[in-house]
C-alpha cells in the first residue's frame, strides 16, 4: 500500500523549481501536504528505510536525489533498510 | 499495406547519460558499439514509423491514474523533461495518429483495453535508445507505455500477446508504411531497493538464452516465476517480451550484453531476424481485424 501524500510530494519534486524551493525551505513545502505525523517525521529525518515501505522505489530514489542526499549516502541507507520487498518487485 | 521491417530492444538506463564519464573506456566502447549497430540496423530498415514500448518513469502518470498500457495517438509528443536529458536533440517528436488509432482499434478487437493519450512526454526510457543509436532521420514515433514500474503489472503472457497484437495491427493497416517496433529497458537492475546496484548476470544470461531459443512458453514461464524474485528494474523485460511477440517469437539476435556496475544494469541490445518463421504473427494477422475506426 502506498502512502498517497508522500508519493505526491515525491512526484511533485520532479519539477526542478519545486525541488529548488524544497531544498531552500523544506518546512514551507511540507506544510502544503497533509502528511501523517509519522510520515512527516520520517521525511524530516531523511529516514530512507521507513519511507521505502510507503512509496514506489523509483520515487524514493528520485526524492532523495532531488533533496540533495549523496548517492553514497542513499545507497548506504537503502542497503541497510530492513523493509519488505514485496511491494516493489516485478 | 503496412509492413513490419524491424524489431529491436535496448536498455535505457539513465546512467548511460548521467554517469557516462565514469564508465571504463572498454565499457564506453562496448555500449557505443552496441548502440551504433542498433542505429545502423534501424536506419537500414528505413521505418516510416517506430513503435516504441517503454515504461513511464513517473513523468506522465501517478498513482491517482496509472494505466497498464497507454497508446500515444497524438500528432506530436514532447521530448524528455528530465533536466539531464536537456541535450536530447528533439523537443517535439512527431507521432502517427492514423496508425496509432488503428493499433487501438486492433487492440480492442483483441480484447485489450488500453488507455489513450493525445500528448505524452517521452522520457528517457523512450529517448535514450533513439539518441544513443543516432537514428536519423527520426521516424514518426508511436509511443506505447507499458507499466513496468508500479505493481500490479501486466502479466508476462499478456505482454507477449500485446506484441502479437501489434504485429497483427501492422499487417492489417491499409496504408503503405514501413513500421518497426522497439522495446526498451532492462535487463536486470534494482532501483531504490536494498539490492540497488545489484546486477543478476546469471538471470540475464538465462533469460537471453530463452529469447534465443524461440520457444515462448519456457521464456514466459521463466519470467513469470523469476521477475518477482529479483530487482525491480528487470520488470522492464516485459517490453522485450512485447517486442518478441511482435516478431512472432522467433529470430532473436543478441547484439550485445554486458553487466556494467557503473550503469546499475545488465546492459543489452538486441534485434530480431524477421526472416525467421513467425507462425503466430501470420495467424493473428488473419483474424480479429478491427471492424470500425474510432
Amino acid at each position: 500500500m502506498r502512502d498517497y501524500w508522500a508519493s505526491k510530494l515525491f512526484f511533485d519534486l520532479q519539477n526542478p523549481a519545486a525541488a529548488n524551493e524544497y531544498r531552500a525551505d523544506r518546512k514551507t513545502v511540507l506544510d502544503r501536504y497533509p502528511l501523517k505525523p509519522e510520515v512527516r517525521a520520517a521525511v524530516e529525518a531523511d529516514d530512507v528505510a521507513y519511507l521505502s515501505r510507503l512509496v514506489n522505489p523509483y520515487q524514493l530514489r528520485f526524492y532523495f536525489f532531488a533533496a540533495g542526499m549523496s548517492e553514497e549516502d542513499f545507497l548506504r541507507r537503502i542497503r541497510s533498510a530492513d523493509g519488505p520487498k514485496d511491494a516493489a518487485h516485478g | 499495406m503496412a509492413k513490419l521491417v524491424g524489431v529491436y530492444a535496448a536498455s535505457h538506463g539513465p546512467l548511460i547519460i548521467r554517469n557516462w564519464q565514469n564508465l571504463k573506456p572498454a565499457d564506453q566502447e562496448s555500449v557505443s558499439a552496441a548502440f551504433s549497430e542498433l542505429g545502423r540496423r534501424v536506419n537500414a530498415a528505413r521505418p516510416d514509423v517506430l513503435i516504441v514500448i517503454s515504461p513511464d518513469h513517473w513523468i506522465n502518470f501517478f498513482i491517482n491514474n496509472l494505466p497498464s498500457i497507454c497508446v500515444g495517438v497524438g500528432e506530436v509528443n514532447e521530448g524528455p523533461n528530465e533536466p539531464w536529458m536537456k541535450d536530447f536533440p528533439h523537443r517535439e517528436i512527431p507521432g502517427h495518429p492514423r496508425l496509432a488509432e488503428h493499433i487501438l482499434n486492433t487492440a480492442l478487437a483483441h480484447d485489450f483495453d488500453p488507455s489513450v493519450s493525445h500528448r505524452l512526454i517521452l522520457d528517457h526510457g523512450f529517448c535514450i535508445p533513439l539518441w544513443k543509436a543516432r537514428i536519423d532521420p527520426l521516424p514518426a514515433i508511436v509511443p506505447v507505455i507499458l507499466n513496468d514500474i508500479e505493481p500490479p503489472f501486466p502479466t508476462v503472457k499478456r505482454c507477449y500477446a500485446w506484441g502479437e497484437m501489434l504485429a497483427a495491427a501492422i499487417a492489417s493497416y491499409p496504408e503503405d508504411l514501413r513500421v518497426a517496433v522497439m522495446g526498451t529497458g532492462g535487463l536486470s537492475h534494482s532501483i531504490g531497493e536494498p539490492t540497488m546496484g545489484l546486477i543478476e548476470e546469471d538471470f540475464d544470461r538465462d533469460c537471453l538464452g530463452l529469447f534465443e531459443s524461440g520457444e515462448e512458453r519456457p521464456l514466459i514461464d521463466f519470467l513469470t516465476q523469476r521477475l518477482p524474485t529479483i530487482g525491480n528494474g528487470a520488470s522492464e523485460i516485459r517490453n522485450w517480451i512485447a517486442a518478441h511477440g511482435a516478431a512472432g517469437g522467433a529470430g532473436f539476435e543478441l547484439i550485445n550484453y554486458k553487466a556494467i556496475p557503473e550503469l546499475y544494469v545488465g546492459f543489452g541490445v538486441a534485434a530480431w531476424n524477421l526472416a525467421a518463421p513467425a507462425k503466430a504473427r501470420r495467424s493473428l494477422a488473419k483474424s480479429k481485424r478491427p471492424t470500425s475506426r474510432r
